[in-house]
């Protein structure tokens, strides 16, 4: 079972995300001040860190500096009320791994936090396979099973992000960041067409859907049973 | 004693200053003259007392002895001082008892002491030579140096009446301007207090005159004038949010009325809070654009400025929305003539471009295209989108930019209405141009200087 250690100094929000993470089959440990979630934190028991940035009379960055002086590697996930884009990016600068504007969903943190925890690792080989579907990386070329599947580069990256995280749930806003290296989210659904597109490529009428949409929160890609 | 309230000023000191200065300045000046005024004076009675000695002492006897009663009969005044002296010392002729013992014979003419007045009473300086006379004796001629007490008198006389009234006069005039000075700042300081009360109207008062306190007022009430509008911008902005937040959270609050009422079963309770999520996030959605304008507008970001290659940002705009436009039957094309950098926060500008092609696909009916197109327009890079869609008017130009205007009055088109704004104000912390033509079509460029 992950353990996560929660950084919160409000209640309410506490309890939402204590409960949600619950569900999802974690650990969850509340700290409601920062100077609590600094020592919870050195302890080196938790397995991802969210921490929110306005904590009473302390910064969350500033937890996040002290654990990774102490060479903790302890993935951290930043909360912050702050509208502001430069605030992303001192965030993660101060060695935080992602970061969330408040407010934000639930399912988006879960999934965020998932994805923190099984980041893939920097991996040498030059293929990709889940089921039937292979990905060819040196090649850029993809097949399923005999199939061989055309697609555009736009498509490839995309596809090779869902593989690298199978059995994941990426949200709109992960996809949008880490494919399209887009910082904001758009008014139109262009996630969902990209992804219609490579579905329609990847899983044809005659055959077990691999990518299946999560709805309300987005997209996993899974082997077909 | 408490001086007036004037005499603090700096224009009144300041005039003070100047008036002693000056009054300093004419003192050395008039010494000089003066000093220098006296020394040729001197010199001259020098040279003439000289000049007579020796004439004197180069005639006969007989003319001598006329000559020096002549001098002293022709002298009114009483300046002339003459004696001739036998080898013995005594006295042949003149009005001097004796030969007096500073001169040197034949030496330069020198002050000596001679007795005046009766019986020789009192003494006076005279500049007075001795010249030796031919066979014997000495013959002495001095004169007053009065006239150096004549310049006494005039130099006096000119210094009092010149400089007594220009020192007045400096210290009145510095009374004068600093007494309109602080009545001109008393002026301000009404308007300002005005202001500072709430009258935003209230603008500072102006003679129509160029002196430095009409300028500072102009420039003071330009300040005043962007105050005001932006003021307005606020005010109005607030009752914008406070209109486009009211929509979505009544929607809210009707469904969940509703939903509490009348929901029966699960999945009528979950369809009621699905729409109630989708209100609230519209709700947050105009929020979050809303900051985002306020931190672009606010930012003086340009740490995170480098050169940005608009070929490759304009293709990755097209490559996110070709999907969307073809599954509307809209064309989307790039068209690049050349290649130029300019220098920008690469994701802003991105953003910029993405939401004006976002709203061309949005807004091109089926069948229509819109087109990106990137060319050099003298030494600028010039970025241009358009559409076949329905446009806009001239008079909508302007409004579109304002934050929450919609071009659509019936206000169907999903979107917050903060696009375009959004992408004023990124273009405007760049400092670079956008121009919005009216129709066929909505036309818009942006155009940046490329660094040399």
């Amino acid at each position: 079972m992950p353990r996560l250690l929660l950084i919160e100094d409000d209640p309410e929000t506490a309890k939402a995300i204590t409960a949600e993470f619950a569900d999802a089959g974690f650990d969850v440990t509340w700290a409601a001040s920062g100077i609590e979630g600094l020592d919870q934190a050195r302890a080196g028991q938790a397995d991802v860190i969210v921490v929110d940035r306005l904590l009473p009379g302390m910064d969350g960055l500033t937890i996040v500096e002290a654990v990774r002086k102490d060479r903790l590697r302890t993935p951290v996930l930043v909360l912050s009320a702050l509208g502001a884009v430069d605030d992303r990016v001192r965030g993660l600068r101060a060695g935080g791994d992602d970061y969330l504007t408040k407010p934000f969903q639930l399912v988006e943190l879960v999934a965020r936090i998932e994805a923190l925890l099984r980041r893939p690792g920097e991996s040498r080989d030059t293929k990709l396979r889940v089921g039937p579907l292979e990905l060819d990386l040196i090649g850029r070329s993809a097949r399923r099973g005999d199939r061989s599947i055309g697609l555009l580069p736009r498509e490839f990256r995309l596809l090779e992000y869902m593989m690298q995280r199978k059995d994941q749930v990426l949200t709109r806003a992960m996809l949008l960041e880490e494919v399209w290296n887009y910082k904001f989210v758009p008014r139109t659904n262009l996630v969902d067409v990209h992804m219609g597109r490579l579905r329609h490529k990847v899983d044809e009428p005659n055959e077990a859907p691999m990518i299946h949409s999560v709805r309300g929160v987005g997209f996993v890609l899974r082997a077909p049973a | 004693m408490r001086l007036p309230d004037f005499t603090r000023t700096t224009t009144f000191r300041g005039a003070v200053a100047v008036a002693g200065m000056f009054a300093i300045y004419m003192l050395l000046l008039f010494a000089v003259i003066y000093w220098q005024t006296g020394r040729y004076l001197m010199a001259r009675s020098d040279a003439v007392v000289k000049m007579q000695a020796r004439v004197f002492a180069a005639a006969s006897a007989d003319e001598r002895l006329i000559a020096v009663d002549q001098l002293l009969q022709q002298d009114p005044r009483g300046v002339q001082h003459a004696g001739l002296f036998a080898p013995d010392g005594r006295r042949i002729a003149g009005n001097l008892a004796r030969v007096p013992p500073e001169l040197t014979v034949d030496g330069p003419a020198q002050a000596a002491l001679v007795p005046v007045g009766p019986n020789g009473a009192g003494t006076q300086v005279v500049r007075a030579a001795a010249h030796s006379v031919p066979g014997g004796g000495v013959l002495v001629i001095g004169r007053a140096v009065d006239e150096t007490m004549q310049i006494d008198e005039i130099v006096g006389g000119t210094l009092t009446l010149g400089l007594i009234p220009a020192f007045c006069l400096s210290v009145a005039a510095g009374m004068l301007l600093s007494i309109r000075a602080q009545r001109r700042v008393a002026q301000v300081n009404l308007s300002v207090q005005r202001i500072v009360a709430g009258d935003l109207h209230q603008r500072l008062p102006l003679r129509g005159v160029d002196d430095p306190f009409d300028k500072l007022a102009t420039i003071v009430n330009g300040m005043l004038e962007r105050i005001e509008a932006l003021v307005q911008e606020i005010a109005g902005v607030g009752d914008d949010i406070a209109h486009d937040l009211r929509t979505p959270l009544t929607r809210v609050r009707v469904a969940l009325e509703r939903g509490r009422a009348n929901a029966r079963t699960l999945e009528e309770s979950q369809a009621v809070i699905d729409r109630a999520i989708l209100g609230l996030d519209q709700s947050l959605a105009i929020v979050t654009a809303l900051l985002r304008i306020a931190e672009i507008e606010h930012s003086q970001r340009v740490a995170g400025f480098g050169a940005v290659a608009l070929a490759d940002l304009l293709r990755e705009v097209c490559d996110l929305y070709e999907p969307i436009a073809e599954d509307k039957g809209i064309t989307l094309a790039v068209e690049i003539s050349a290649r130029p950098t300019v220098r920008a926060d690469r994701d802003l500008l991105f953003e910029a471009v993405a939401n004006l092609v976002d709203n061309a696909v949005k807004f091109t009916p089926k069948g229509g295209a819109v087109r990106l197109s990137l060319r050099d327009g003298d030494g600028e890079a010039v970025v241009r989108i358009s559409d076949t869609g329905p446009g806009i008017s001239e008079q909508e130009r302007d409004q579109v930019l304002r934050r929450f205007y919609r071009a659509d009055p019936s206000r169907q088109t999903r979107g917050v209405g903060l696009g375009l704004s959004l992408v004023a104000a990124i273009v405007k912390l760049h400092g670079f141009r956008l121009t919005i033509t009216p129709g066929p079509g909505f036309v818009a460029e942006i155009a940046g200087p490329q660094p040399q």
